[in-house]
């Protein structure tokens, strides 16, 4: 027996041992061995997001091997980053671990573990993908309907990276040829909606310099600020899928009338506006329907391709910048396509998030999931980082102590995010039969009642005359 | 309902094969009625598979707004909402100024199925509440039949009035109105009184009283109820019919009905104070008088008390009248309300309230819409009515009654069709029922007891098919075979062509929506036009919370209750100043619109112009009555014949008058309109080009536009927007000292309060 003190001091030390270990992220050091030795980069802001694709040759001039190493985002713009992923030469994903590095406080750093270390004097090559959502700043701020959309992109001219680079290219990709105004360091050249920057040779770590680009940029800046994902798991074959969407024109603001006659006489009136976009649903949904608080908004078609459901979204009126809309989409599929079991052991593998538009993003995405009464022993994975929000129970048809709903939540969704998540959990099987039960036995009480009732008698006297037909 | 082909009715009659007759005809009478109520439920769907799942029209977009907020925030908090979207800026105590039975019914249907776990969502429930009702009042009106003839009427009357279309206009899916449950209880009212008279039992009365506070919480017909039975009573004490039946039936249902009806907070004192609910009160005087009178006879029935009956009778009622008369004089009693009057004089509204007259459905009705809303019954019925008549019995009173002076009140305005058509219902009920009685008898086997009493021979026609071909043993009993079987197979094809027509006017007629439309191409496609949601949709989501929008009454409750914005005038049309505020800014120009505008803080405003796609019932079509109201509250301002041509016409295009081509309503409907027919700008609806175009809006903008240019909405600038003339540079001047008073000195333009001392190298702590 421990003394109770010394019980006490051992519970402290434990606790702390394990608050530093939760609380407390990794701490890496920028290894001096490793120099970036080309770094090929391709900025795509021809949509409403920044999406940069880095395609970075390391080489380890050390003498030691190398496992792993460090990406780094620069503080301007760590707030907008909303994915960050990677992969090796042989196209497989790479584990990205968030961490810190002493001294850079302000930078965001990712230990990226290797499978095969980098031997000294050799060199591994990574593609490093990163999407930055609500990067592009419309400027001017606020265009009347028949303007073009102007948007002013500032990030970092040079390849952001805690290692020095030997030689780095980008090109930014605007798919226009209207700039107004970029950023001009030698060597440059414009070609055909692309600026390529550089060869720029023996840059240092962590150098920034501002990479400004002014042009047109038309593609629809629409968010979704809030997106609640219902998913109702029925062990009778069927998974039903409600997605309730609120979504804003983050673009530039419209400024004065909206003329329909100008909206109808020319087509290219709103070039800034959305008419229309895209959502894709999985190949197998059924029933869906697109309705907002006043009802069916009888502007969309679907159209069954092979691998998916094409429905062709019309909100209710055109999207200028500043419009906002909301509505609620839903459909059916087949479970059998997502939920696997074994005996009493379920595992339902599903999107997180799905396909809302092409270079979608959104601001909050709450997603739950209803799974049948009587389930136990819950267990998630996610693909990623999401806030769990508590349990709760729904009671729907015939429920009787109510079906378990688990949710969670993620800020600053883009497409990269649409990914499967897993849940495990128990169901008895027996417990089927419940609801048919239900429904049998409440029929069955009923009838008793009534012959029951009929065959008593509460009249206090006999009626004179027999009850005439 | 002639295709319920039941194989055999036994009629009473065929002991030997059913043992159990009650048990038999029970079931007969259960089917019967459940198959009524399926078919008046199902051919009320229509919208609902057209189009969706949705509220209607104007008044039902109201009642489903109150009832969502009563599901959500209780009833208490019901009671004393506070509408501050409506009526902009004074408001509108919703509580104490709606019948809350509709709002109650759907509320505790949607609590109950919620306790039981079945997550209803509450528009679908107020959607398909009317037909649902529809089959309890099929139900209501079989017992009232049953009660006045026989239950074979009953079931007549109930499959009548299933499908009818003067009450299928009123219930179909999604017309969310008190119409919808206060027939139902019209009929379930008019069944327990004619019970509790029956029976003279203090229950029944009772519950005759429960069910007019239902009633009286649904509906504002239920006045209708509370001037009828005081009338039979009436009648039956003028006919020499007082028993002591009618004087417990009577007072009972008079004290508790009185007291039940005053809880309702709309209600609140009218029953006793007000000139439409005083023949109730006059009529239980004078009951009570007839009864004191009687109880003196009883004790001593000698012949000199008849004549003291008589006199005292009549004295009383003369007296209760006087009292009457004296009390409104005084003050006391408030007279008759002037919607009343409409009813006895159909030009008053006219001339008096335009308001009321501006609305279609309080027009008188024409002959075509008695047959288009009752087809066959509308000859049927007197022929019960003289049937009632001529066996005349307590009941049989009431009914006539009900007869005349419903028929007297549909004639007067269209909207009250509806409390026609259960009593035609009923009447054609007893008419055919009496009908196959006469042409059926003969069938029976010769033995069997002909009971003058049983008269529930009949519920329907179907069977009828089988027996026609037997060979009748006694032709020489009155009809003949050929005659017999000719007369049936005539009326079969009447009732089939009915239910056809029921179904063709339900279906096409009263089945719209009316906030989505539909038009058809050529090659027969449907294009669904949803301008109306999309505008309201548009208000919702991409106007400021608390934004204004002005627009006509007609379109209040629907921007209440889809677009969620305050408006300044709606349908519930209490205050005639303030709708003809609104009618005086669509009638004025600009400038002075501007100015009430301002006046009554618009921030946008909405109307509806259909010259786009040819939709008459647009606002340049309602223009006229808007000056019309307008020009009842403001007469100097607004005159109805400066919107006239010389000639007396109303036209939209070059003829116009000048007043027309620029008031603000004519503006905003033809702002930038330069689509549609084959010259641009062509005005489908009036087939006319606009006289005034190509004109700038100074003080408005055109904010949003739906496709179809079927809303428009604009938004009103504020003052510092609009154009304004342009100073040169030397000529502008600023003065700053002149307006800046002694006192607040120190509050000088361009001084920060607290200014922080910056001294350089030292860190400023604090600003």
């Amino acid at each position: 027996m421990m003394p109770a003190m010394a019980k006490l001091q051992f519970c402290v030390l434990f606790l702390v041992y394990v608050a530093s270990q939760c609380g407390g992220a990794n701490v890496d050091v920028v290894s001096s061995a490793i120099t970036v030795k080309n770094v090929d980069r391709t900025i795509d802001i021809s949509s409403q997001l920044v999406k940069i694709n880095s395609k970075i040759t390391f080489e380890n001039t050390g003498k030691s091997p190398v496992k792993s190493f460090l990406l780094a985002v620069e503080s301007s713009s760590k707030s907008k980053l909303a994915f960050i992923g990677g992969k090796d030469s042989n196209n497989k994903d790479l584990r990205l671990v968030e961490t810190t590095v002493k001294g850079y406080d302000n930078a965001k750093f990712w230990r990226v573990d290797l499978k095969e270390s980098i031997n000294a004097g050799s060199t591994a090559s990574a593609v490093v993908e990163t999407v930055y959502s609500k990067a592009l700043q419309p400027y001017p701020t606020a265009i009347t309907q028949q303007e073009e959309q102007l948007v002013k992109y500032i990030g970092n001219l040079y390849f952001y990276s805690p290692y020095p680079v030997t030689s780095q290219k980008t090109n930014v990709i605007l798919n226009t040829k209207t700039v107004e105004n970029f950023t001009k360091v030698k060597p440059f050249s414009q070609l055909d909606g692309t600026i390529a920057y550089g060869p720029y040779t023996n840059t240092a770590a962590f150098t920034e310099k501002e990479l400004l680009v002014h042009y047109k940029n038309n593609s629809p800046f629409l968010t979704v600020t809030r997106l609640e994902r219902l998913i109702e798991v029925s062990h009778w074959g069927n998974i039903a899928v409600e997605e309730t969407i609120e979504i804003e024109h983050t673009g530039a603001k419209l400024k004065g009338p909206f003329s329909r006659y100008d909206y109808q006489q020319d087509h290219h009136s709103g070039p800034a506006s959305v008419r229309s976009y895209k959502t894709l649903l999985p190949a197998s949904a059924s029933d869906v329907y697109y309705r907002d608080t006043n009802g069916n908004i009888s502007t969309s078609n679907m159209k069954v391709k092979k691998d998916s459901v094409e429905l062709d979204l019309r909100p209710r009126y055109p999207l200028f910048g500043g419009w906002r809309s909301h509505y609620t989409l839903g459909y059916n599929v087949p479970s059998y396509e997502y939920l696997y079991y074994s005996g009493n052991e379920y595992l339902l593998k599903m999107r997180a998030v799905d396909h809302v538009f092409d270079d979608m993003q959104i601001d909050e995405l709450v997603t739950k999931v209803i799974l049948p009464e009587g389930t136990t022993n819950i267990k998630v994975n996610f693909p990623f980082s999401v806030t769990k929000l508590p349990d709760s129970l729904h009671y729907t048809y015939l429920d009787t102590k109510g079906r378990p709903v688990i949710t969670f939540s993620k800020n600053n969704i883009v497409e990269n995010h649409i990914q499967d998540f897993q849940l495990r959990y128990t169901f008895p099987r027996i417990l089927m039969l419940q609801e048919p039960l239900l429904v049998v036995g409440f029929l069955f009480a009923l009838f008793l009642c009534v012959i029951i009732y009929m065959r008593l008698d509460f009249s206090i006297h006999k009626s004179e005359h027999p009850h005439k037909d | 309902m002639t295709t319920l082909a039941e194989p055999n009715l036994g009629n009473g009659r065929n002991k030997g094969l059913f043992n159990n007759m009650t048990g038999f005809s029970t079931l007969i009478t259960v089917t019967v009625l459940l198959l009524a109520w399926l078919a008046g439920f199902a051919s009320r769907l229509f919208a609902v598979i057209r189009f969706e799942s949705i509220i209607h029209e104007f008044d039902p977009w109201f009642n489903y707004r109150s009832t969502a907020y009563m599901v959500q925030h209780g009833f208490y908090n019901f009671l004393n909402w506070f509408d501050e979207r409506a009526w902009y800026p004074l408001g509108r105590i919703v509580g104490g100024t709606v019948y809350p039975g509709l709002m109650i019914t759907s509320g505790s249907i949607h609590w109950l199925l919620h306790a039981l776990n079945i997550p209803i969502h509450i528009r679908d429930i107020c959607v398909f509440l009317a037909p649902v009702f529809s089959g309890l009042t099929a139900i209501a009106t079989y017992l009232l039949t049953a009660e006045l003839w026989s239950r074979g009427a009953g079931l007549f009357a109930a499959c009548f009035i299933a499908i009818v279309p003067g009450y299928s206009s009123r219930s179909v899916a999604g017309s969310y109105d008190n119409e919808g449950i206060a027939i139902f209880a019209l009929q379930f009212t008019y069944f327990l009184w004619l019970k509790s008279l029956k029976t003279g039992s203090v229950f029944w009365s009772i519950c005759t009283a429960l069910s007019y506070f239902y009633m009286v919480s649904a509906w504002g017909g239920y006045v209708f109820i509370i001037n009828l039975i005081p009338l039979h009573v009436f009648a039956l004490l003028i006919m020499g019919r007082f028993s002591q039946r009618l004087f417990v039936s009577y007072s009972v249902f008079y004290i508790v009905g009185l007291l039940l009806s005053m809880q309702i907070p709309f209600v609140g004192f009218q029953p006793i104070r007000t000139s439409e609910h005083m023949a109730a009160s006059g009529v239980f005087a004078l009951l009570m008088a007839v009864g004191a009178l009687k109880y003196l006879h009883s004790l001593n029935p000698k012949g000199q008390w008849k004549q003291l009956l008589i006199v005292g009778g009549l004295v009383s009622a003369a007296l209760v009248f006087l009292m009457v008369v004296f009390l409104t004089y005084m003050g006391v009693i408030a007279p008759w309300s002037g919607r009343f009057y409409s009813l006895w004089d159909t030009a008053y509204a006219k001339i008096h309230i335009p308001i009321i007259a501006s609305v279609s459905e309080h027009q008188p009705t024409t002959w075509s819409s008695f047959f288009f809303d009752l087809h066959v019954l509308v000859c049927t019925f007197p022929v019960g009515l003289w049937y009632c008549v001529k066996n005349i019995n307590d009941e049989r009173v009431f009914v006539t009654l009900y007869a005349l002076s419903a028929v007297y009140f549909a004639g007067v305005m269209v909207r009250l069709m509806l409390t026609l058509t259960p009593v035609v219902c009923v009447l054609s009920g007893i008419a055919f029922s009496i009908l196959l009685d006469l042409l059926l008898r003969e069938d029976e086997l010769p033995a069997a007891p002909v009971e003058p009493n049983d008269k529930n021979l009949y519920d329907k026609a179907g069977k009828v098919k089988k027996r026609a071909p037997e060979p009748t043993t006694q032709a020489d009993f009155g009809l003949g075979t050929n005659v017999r079987s000719g007369v049936l197979i005539a009326f079969m094809i009447l009732l089939m062509l009915f239910s056809v027509h029921c179904t063709w006017a339900t279906s096409n007629a009263y089945s719209s929506p009316s906030i989505v439309l539909a038009s058809y191409g050529n090659d027969g496609s449907r294009k669904i036009l949803d301008d109306f949601r999309e505008a309201y949709g548009w208000l919702s989501q991409n106007t400021a919370d608390d934004a204004r929008i002005m627009s006509w009454w007609d379109y209040g409750y629907q921007i209440a209750g889809m677009g969620n914005r305050t408006t300044l005038v709606d349908n519930n049309t209490w205050n005639n100043s303030h709708i003809a505020l609104v009618g005086k800014a669509m009638a004025s120009n600009e400038t002075a619109a501007y100015d009430i505008m301002t006046m009554l803080d618009v921030d946008y405003v909405l109307v509806i112009f259909g010259g786009a796609i040819g939709y008459s019932g647009d606002d340049i079509n309602k223009f006229i009555w808007m000056v019309r109201i307008a020009e009842g509250e403001h007469p100097k301002d607004i005159h109805e014949a400066d919107y006239f041509t010389e000639k007396g016409e109303y036209r939209v295009d070059s003829e116009a008058s000048k007043t027309m081509l620029n008031c603000l309503m004519y503006k905003l409907s033809y702002y930038r309109y330069d689509s549609g027919g084959s010259p641009p700008g062509y005005d489908r609806t009036r087939g006319a080009l606009p006289g005034n175009r190509g004109f700038k809006l100074t003080f408005l903008e055109e904010a949003y536009t739906t496709e179809h240019w079927l809303v428009r909405i604009y938004r009103v600038k504020k003052p510092y927007e609009f154009n304004r003339p342009r100073l040169p540079l030397a000529k502008r001047t600023i003065q700053t000292s002149l307006t800046m008073s002694k006192k607040t000195s120190k509050r000088r333009k361009g001084v920060l309060k607290n200014k922080p001392t910056l001294v350089k190298g030292k860190k400023l702590s604090k600003l």
